[in-house]
């Protein structure tokens, strides 16, 4: 609650001092860079490259594109948390480094939740349980009652990744415990999947779903509240029998503490105007994500909320700090 | 094979066209200039390019972007070549023999065998993957953990016949490599190990960081401290191209180097890298002049750079018939397939098969632009040589920097490679050798990530790595192999071997 708080308040000072300072339609007057947590070709720097391009045309400037990875996503929090917050240095943020990494360091240079501001939220990608030739399941409640009989072996794209973190909530949610296997990426543990080697992986939708087309991954359940357009075939897991179990890995769009109101509200909008375009919205769609409609504060509550439901399931596992 | 010659006639009705042709050229001579720059690597120039590739079609976008890749792979040799820097990663093992043979006098025959070596790997690669890729698949899949664990332990065996010194100093250096690897975040429990706290070794060390520290800067220290030295390669040139006698000679590395890097190339977790590696180790083995090796040995270069060039190509298989990505550059090859509305996977092949087949094609006229790009070129490379020190390598400095800045935008990271470019000299000076490093380095980090995750599968249970035929077998390779380097009679030949003239 104090998180959201402060939230507002820094918000509606700044939005004082913008008014006076920047007139309307100022901005932008030179190149945005837009960074990226993570190296050139991933998930997210897709999602950002697609959106850059869009946002260029909205806003009428240039939108360029920063990988800066390291450190666990962290490096590039706190390179836009040390930015000026004139709106030339944005960044796309996702679940892991907004909301489960201040669960996970103790050292955090930079918390999401006292350094950045919140502007939109961009989408929402669902995740997906696959088995391989190794669990020949066909139902999402057999994968359950298999678990629940032996223990099961999950890879994932990483200690702490949305990927393990769903396939844990999975195991509370419908109360078995499998063994964690870790990949460095989603790929090699994809790999491991198709060729038999590990039992079962809740991974995110465009890494499974030329796999599941070709026949060599079955797709049990997705784990977002509706069916996935592009697998109209795959039930929720709501449907498959496990009630309760929701997770999605999502983007949104954060700017350093203290953005002016005048440029957060114009970077808003902006981000809704960008998420009509047919071809954003086919491309997110390919991505396996649904673009939001949440604005600065309803996004800033929905991140006070992930950072609270994947801290109860971090601390439940007792993944270790550092 | 009919249906082969069918499809791969479809590939080339696609891959001919004069647009695609015209995009297969651009791609390698962008990639060979950006794998000459040392440390520029194909994945920053992709990245760099995708959004370009957004304006043409599907094939011809994969077509360039290929291109880019396996002539950054060819363009590596180039530096490794005549300065001793590799310019790739891959190139580590051409530096070895390639950089002496330019010492005496054989820059330009060094830069044609690589050519000639990387052709002859590159056509047959296309080949197997036109006719194999299906079968090849299923072996790449039956890697699991423990077969992984197996291949690393037989190259840790292998490692050691990389040295030209002692053994002992050799050995010294792969667990030197192997604990470099091992600093960064703990893959399963997330904890930080050998990081002091710095926050930019959380994500661990990147392999170009150590490569051009130790490769690179370690190699212009040297020569500034030791200027004789480097004037021998400036006073001789030498041929430019090798004889028909020398390819034929060489034909026997080519083709082990060949199949070396097409089994390697299919393995997830960028098994490709190992591949130059494990060639130089079997050649000088199976050598009648093992004592050449390290000296400017011809099959030091050719056996490598096919090896290399046959697992780059051959890495596109799990890309194309599964959709995985082995390395990242082919993780890129997917942002550049779901930007154009392909998703990828094993329908590849049914849905889109001119552009499977067209890219398969593509990969062998590819080969031939890079003959076509680089044999000219060798004059031009070679006469590099003649630039005044005291310009080239400030240039070197220069791009050495750009490259990893390039990597993560991160200014640490030059830094950490000027670190370690005082480590190598240092290294030099003490007579340790760096590549033993390079490979523990590389081997290190699959090693230990392959060995937990086979434990954990195995709810901790060791037998596992007996239980498969595979790793079995491939655990017995590599006792045998020590076995027979501590025999007391092969021993004395390796030692003569080892021996410093």
């Amino acid at each position: 609650m104090l998180t959201r708080r402060h939230v507002l308040l820094g918000g509606s000072v700044a939005s004082m001092l913008a008014s006076s300072a920047i007139s309307q339609g100022a901005y932008p007057t030179k190149p945005i860079t837009l960074i990226v947590s993570y190296a050139a070709g991933g998930g997210t720097d897709a999602i950002a490259r697609i959106f850059a391009q869009r946002l260029e045309t909205v806003l009428n400037g240039r939108v360029v594109v920063e990988n800066r990875p390291g450190a666990a996503a962290n490096l590039g929090t706190e390179a836009v948390a040390a930015a000026a917050p004139d709106g030339y240095t944005l960044l796309i943020g996702n679940q892991g480094p907004m909301v489960v990494n201040p669960h996970l360091f103790r050292r955090l240079r930079s918390d999401p939740a006292t350094t950045l501001d919140p502007i939109a939220l961009i989408a929402d990608a669902g995740l997906i349980v696959v088995v391989g030739p190794r669990l020949p399941v066909a139902t999402l409640g057999d994968l359950v009652r298999e678990a629940k009989n032996r223990q099961l072996v999950y890879g994932s794209a990483g200690n702490a990744s949305a990927s393990h973190l769903a396939a844990l909530l999975l195991g509370q949610v419908a109360q078995f415990n499998a063994r964690h296997v870790p990949y460095r990426g989603a790929g090699p543990a994809l790999n491991d999947l198709v060729g038999g080697h590990i039992d079962f992986m809740v991974t995110t939708i465009p890494s499974a779903v030329g796999l599941i087309e070709g026949r060599q991954l079955t797709a049990l359940a997705v784990t977002t509240e509706a069916r996935f357009p592009s697998l109209p075939n795959v039930p929720t897991a709501q449907e498959a029998g496990v009630a309760g179990y929701t997770a999605s890995a999502w983007y949104g769009l954060l700017g350093p503490r203290g953005l002016p109101a005048a440029i957060r509200d114009r970077l808003e909008s902006a981000t809704r105007e960008a998420l009509r375009d047919s071809t954003v919205l086919a491309r997110l769609s390919d991505d396996g994500a649904i673009p939001s409609r949440k604005g600065a504060r309803e996004f800033a509550e929905f991140m006070s909320g992930e950072r609270e439901r994947w801290g109860q399931i971090v601390r439940a596992a007792n993944i270790t700090l550092e | 094979m009919g249906d082969v010659i069918g499809n791969l006639g479809l590939g080339f009705s696609v891959a001919l066209t004069l647009k695609n042709v015209a995009l297969c050229f651009l791609g390698c001579l962008i990639g060979t200039l950006v794998g000459v720059l040392p440390g520029v690597g194909p994945v920053a120039t992709i990245a760099i390019l995708l959004p370009i590739t957004m304006s043409l079609d599907p094939i011809g976008a994969l077509i360039m972007l290929a291109g880019i890749y396996y002539g950054a792979q060819y363009g590596g040799s180039t530096t490794a070549i005549l300065v001793n820097i590799p310019g790739e990663a891959t190139a580590v093992v051409t530096a070895l023999d390639g950089h002496q043979m330019a010492r005496n006098g054989e820059a330009g025959l060094a830069l044609g065998l690589a050519a000639i070596g990387s052709f002859i790997a590159g056509t047959i690669a296309t080949l197997l993957i036109a006719a194999l890729a299906a079968p090849m698949t299923k072996l790449g899949l039956l890697f699991g953990p423990s077969e992984y664990f197996a291949l690393m332990i037989m190259g840790l065996v292998f490692a050691v016949v990389l040295a030209r010194g002692s053994v002992l100093k050799a050995v010294a250096m792969i667990v030197f490599g192997v604990l470099l690897s091992c600093v960064g975040t703990d893959l399963e429990t997330g904890r930080e190990r050998l990081t002091f706290g710095v926050h930019h070794l959380y994500d661990g060390i990147e392999f170009v960081v150590i490569a051009m520290g130790l490769f690179g800067f370690a190699e212009i220290l040297k020569n500034i401290a030791d200027p004789e030295k480097r004037d021998v390669v400036r006073a001789r040139i030498g041929r430019l191209l090798p004889t028909a006698a020398e390819i034929r000679g060489n034909l026997a590395p080519i083709l082990r180097g060949t199949a070396l890097g097409s089994v390697l190339g299919i393995l997830p977790g960028n098994g490709a890298i190992l591949a130059p590696f494990a060639s130089y180790a079997i050649e000088k083995r199976v050598s009648r002049q093992p004592e050449t090796f390290g000296k400017g040995a011809q099959a030091g270069v050719a056996g490598p750079e096919s090896a290399n060039n046959a697992g780059a190509q051959t890495s596109f298989i799990p890309l194309l018939t599964l959709g995985l990505p082995p390395n990242a550059v082919m993780a890129l090859m997917v942002g550049a397939m779901l930007i154009q509305g392909i998703v990828p996977g094993p329908q590849v092949i049914d849905r889109n098969p001119q552009l499977f087949w067209g890219l398969i094609a593509s990969m062998w006229i590819g080969n031939v632009m890079l003959l076509i790009i680089n044999l000219p070129l060798i004059g031009i490379w070679v006469r590099l040589l003649a630039v005044p020190y005291r310009l080239l390598f400030p240039a070197i400095v220069l791009f050495c920097c750009i490259g990893v800045y390039s990597l993560s935008n991160d200014a640490t990271a030059v830094l950490m490679t000027g670190l370690f470019g005082l480590i190598g000299y240092a290294l030099y000076r003490l007579d340790f050798e760096p590549a033993p490093l390079a490979l523990g380095f590389v081997l290190g980090k699959l090693l230990e990530e392959k060995l937990r995750q086979a434990l954990i599968i195995s709810n901790g249970d060791p037998t596992t790595f007996v239980g498969s035929p595979i790793s079995a077998s491939l655990l017995g390779l590599a006792v045998f192999a020590l076995a027979l380097s501590l025999l007391p009679r092969v021993r004395r030949g390796r030692d003569t071997a080892f021996k410093e003239s």
